[in-house]
């Protein structure tokens, strides 16, 4: 009796915790460890803003003067402290954007967009492939100014919302935010002007995917499909003006940046008008109301390599509640509806281009194939950049991404942050995506529940 | 059929259920103690300090309002003080920097720096009518503390009431509305009547505000980080950048030579939250919980504390002078703010990471 009644209770034990066919896998240590050993721990708000852990000292010196340079208020010149603000600019210094390094929220007025800033266009493309600037207005609106310019224009939004039914009945209401210009102030504005949102996304672990060999992420490129399964994954390339020559792009929202040189030096001219000597021009050159002040570059080149290495040199969040069964649970899910086919989760670093050890040989979690992907209508933005058309973007990493609430104090997503929840994020993925969206759709809503405690443990 | 088992298999269904729980938010850490002090804090640090601030904002709003409409020496004396007065709470907030001042955007809108000196110029130059509303929407190195500093002080503190020009007057007046408008957002995010913010800490690992913090004890890593932040600010940020520069251009505070009051009230920060006291309040705070853990350790953090205090308050006249004329006295103050950043960040950290 006392055995039958043991092995009852220790077969209840494994039944009652069963509610899937196949036992759940654990979540490794080196998964846990995002980001190797750059990898940092905890939660709390200054997360995303701790130095990778495994800086030297030397390294740790030009990410604290970064760290100045990041967070370094600019204005307008002449100034004793950090002169060189616009004449056109977005915002007034780096961390402006990327609040504790983290992700901008969508903004409660076009008054004050905070960290989201409009790429324009005009359509066809430039030699290297470049959208073509607006005709007195660049390729990206500026809708601030210092005291004497008029700004570029104002920006107006509105939202279009549609319902979504999910399995089970579980209603979704998605909004969509439509931009718009007004008061343009250097001449009117194209009728065939196109605009694309974008919000300030995370700075962390940049460095380890600047690290990721070429061939690595060229081998997941299936531009043509071959393989049916629906994903195409295409590399962009954009003209890298250290090197002269075509790169692989892989930063920003369409991967058009090659490296984070260029991606630091391009944020500082054109969103707070600050010229460096990789960009020693105002990127309003020619317009009107842009300023023939001979101070450029208005940052050394020390300042801009600082600035730079402190986006490369963040540490990455480690993945945090990965005992509780729901999060395993999602991890599977994850894979089960195949948006591991683009937010591939794993990476091995190899050199830094840079040469920096600390990046190189990392064994990583970035859930990103940093390749472009038809996302579908519902997300198209319709204004090419490079070879990515007005429906790709590229694949954002998702490390750290379940900590936007506790460091941004928000949980907006996606380019535009339209997105109010990670469920809303998932469920606007169309195109090469649409066979994962519905899989979430047609997930039981505790399964669906399952899916985003993964993510939130990210 | 025997019972004598039925309670060990009752037990065990029971365990069984519970331990199946498709819920599980991570590991919630309750206990009284943590309550306690995170409720402490919250309450009696963090929003006691806020509403201080407010209270104090609105004396300067007062006072401003006064010079404008009387200017003499003497109004304008007041209303320094009032800057100082308005300075010091905010001063003692920068331990906390976490929660709606900073995903608000009310830090910037209250403490950027630098001034946009060239910027002000052309407003005051301009016919442009200086309401609150019109500097609520220029960007915040035109208004808030440090641009009322460098009207109300001048470059070099030597500003007289007749160096004024009535443009001045309603800038700052307009200045000081808008800084008073900031803290009352400031405090009013954190009440429960408000934005509620505390309600994340206070009821962390449950509800809607695990989503935040998924326990009691991110908050207590919130907290612990928060102090170690500030630390590191002052002894590599506000004392290093003017030091090792030698620039004092580089010197946040120097418009009012107020960086000495600015450097040892961000020191009684860590303080307040290390006692878990403000002003008359007092209560549990980070040290019950170390002092349970390591008492050596809480002893040594206060006896840092008071030392970095001390050698702040050390430093041979104002911090502008003290950078050129006695930089070893500037030197033993930033020596003793690290030693206390060493303890905060090697030793006491890890307690919390392993709670």
């Amino acid at each position: 009796m006392k055995s039958t009644l043991s092995l009852l209770c220790l077969l209840l034990v494994f039944l009652s915790c069963k509610n899937e066919d196949e036992p759940l896998p654990t979540i490794s240590d080196e998964e846990i460890k995002a980001g190797g050993a750059t990898t940092v721990f905890g939660t709390f708000s200054t997360l995303f803003e701790q130095p990778a852990a495994n800086l030297n000292a030397t390294e740790d010196s030009l990410h604290r003067a970064g760290n100045v340079a990041f967070e370094g208020t600019f204005v307008t010149a002449p100034a004793v402290v950090n002169p060189g603000l616009g004449p056109y600019f977005n915002h007034t210094s780096c961390a402006a954007c990327h609040g504790k390094n983290g992700r901008s929220p969508f903004p409660d007025t076009g008054d004050d967009l905070g960290g989201l800033l409009l790429r324009i266009s005009i359509p066809g493309a430039g030699s290297h492939g470049e959208p073509l600037a607006v005709p007195g207005y660049g390729g990206q609106l500026q809708q601030r100014a210092i005291y004497d310019t008029q700004p570029e224009a104002a920006v107006i939004f509105d939202f279009v919302e549609t319902l979504r039914e999910l399995s089970g009945g579980e209603q979704v209401m998605l909004r969509k935010p439509v931009f718009s210009l007004q008061n343009p102030n250097n001449g009117p504005l194209p009728n065939d002007l196109l605009i694309s949102p974008r919000m300030a996304p995370p700075v962390i672990g940049l460095g380890l995917l600047e690290a990721i060999a070429e061939s690595d992420i060229l081998s997941f490129s299936d531009e043509n499909d071959v393989d049916g399964d629906g994903i195409s994954g295409k590399p962009n390339y954009a003209f890298d003006l250290q090197k002269q020559q075509i790169a692989l792009g892989r930063f920003g929202w369409k991967a058009a940046q090659p490296s984070l040189y260029q991606q630091t030096a391009a944020a500082f001219v054109n969103d707070m008008g600050v010229t460096s000597p990789l960009f020693p021009a105002e990127s309003c050159e020619g317009q009107p109301g842009c300023d023939d002040t001979a101070d450029d570059p208005e940052i050394t080149a020390s300042t801009l390599l600082a600035a730079a290495f402190y986006s490369q040199s963040l540490g990455v969040p480690a993945r945090r509640n990965v005992e509780a069964e729901q999060v395993r649970k999602g991890q599977v899910l994850f894979q089960k509806a195949g948006c591991d086919g683009c937010h591939r989760p794993s990476f091995t670093t190899a050199q830094h281009p840079e040469g920096h050890a600390f990046l190189s040989n990392q064994t990583i979690f970035p859930y990103t194939d940093l390749l472009l992907h038809d996302m579908g209508e519902g997300l198209a933005d319709h204004r090419p950049d490079h070879l990515a058309d007005g429906r790709e973007w590229r694949t954002p990493p998702l490390w750290g991404i379940g900590l936007t609430p506790i460091i941004s104090g928000h949980s907006d997503f996606l380019h535009d942050g339209r997105a109010r929840s990670l469920l809303e994020a998932v469920l606007w993925h169309g195109g090469e995506a649409e066979a994962s969206r519905q899989a979430v759709e047609q997930m039981s809503k505790k399964d669906r529940a399952a899916l985003v405690a993964f993510l939130e443990s990210l | 059929m025997q019972f004598k088992f039925l309670p060990t298999f009752l037990l065990i269904l029971i365990a069984s259920i519970l331990g199946c729980s498709d819920d599980d938010g991570g590991t919630t850490i309750t206990t009284n103690e943590f309550t306690a002090i995170i409720d402490n804090i919250s309450d009696n640090v963090i929003i006691a300090t806020y509403a201080d601030l407010d209270a104090k904002a609105d004396v300067l709003l007062s006072a401003l309002s006064a010079l404008k409409a009387d200017q003499t020496a003497q109004t304008l004396e007041a209303a320094r003080q009032a800057w100082r007065d308005a300075r010091r709470p905010w001063e003692l907030s920068e331990g906390f920097l976490y929660g709606p001042v900073d995903t608000k955007g009310l830090d910037p809108a209250m403490d950027s720096w630098p001034v946009n000196v060239t910027d002000l110029e052309n407003v005051l130059n301009s016919n442009n009518n200086l309401t609150v509303d019109y500097v609520d929407g220029l960007d915040g190195t035109l208004r808030g503390f440090h641009t009322i500093e460098y009207l109300l002080f001048g470059e070099d503190g030597t500003k007289l009431v007749t160096d004024f020009t009535v443009r001045q007057f309603e800038y700052l007046g307009a200045c000081g509305e808008s800084l008073k408008l900031t803290t009352a957002k400031l405090y009013e995010g954190w009440i429960p009547s408000g934005g509620n913010f505390v309600k994340n800490f206070k009821e962390a690992g449950t509800g809607t505000a695990a989503s935040v913090y998924p326990s009691q004890k991110a908050v207590i890593e919130e907290i612990v980080n928060g102090i170690v932040g500030i630390a590191d600010e002052v002894a590599n940020g506000k004392i290093n950048e003017p030091f090792a520069q030698q620039n004092l251009a580089l010197e946040e505070s120097r418009f009012s030579a107020n960086s000495k009051a600015d450097f040892a009230d961000n020191i009684r920060s860590i303080r307040n939250i290390w006692f878990g006291v403000y002003e008359n309040a007092a209560g549990k705070g980070i040290a019950d919980l170390i002092f349970d853990k390591d008492a050596v350790l809480d002893a040594k953090v206060r006896s840092q504390i008071d030392a970095a205090i001390a050698a702040i308050e050390g430093i041979e006249g104002t911090f502008t002078s003290a950078v050129f004329n006695s930089p070893s006295t500037v030197q033993a103050a930033q020596q003793a703010v690290r030693d206390l950043l060493a303890t905060l960040q090697g030793e006491v950290l890890p307690v919390v990471s392993n709670l």
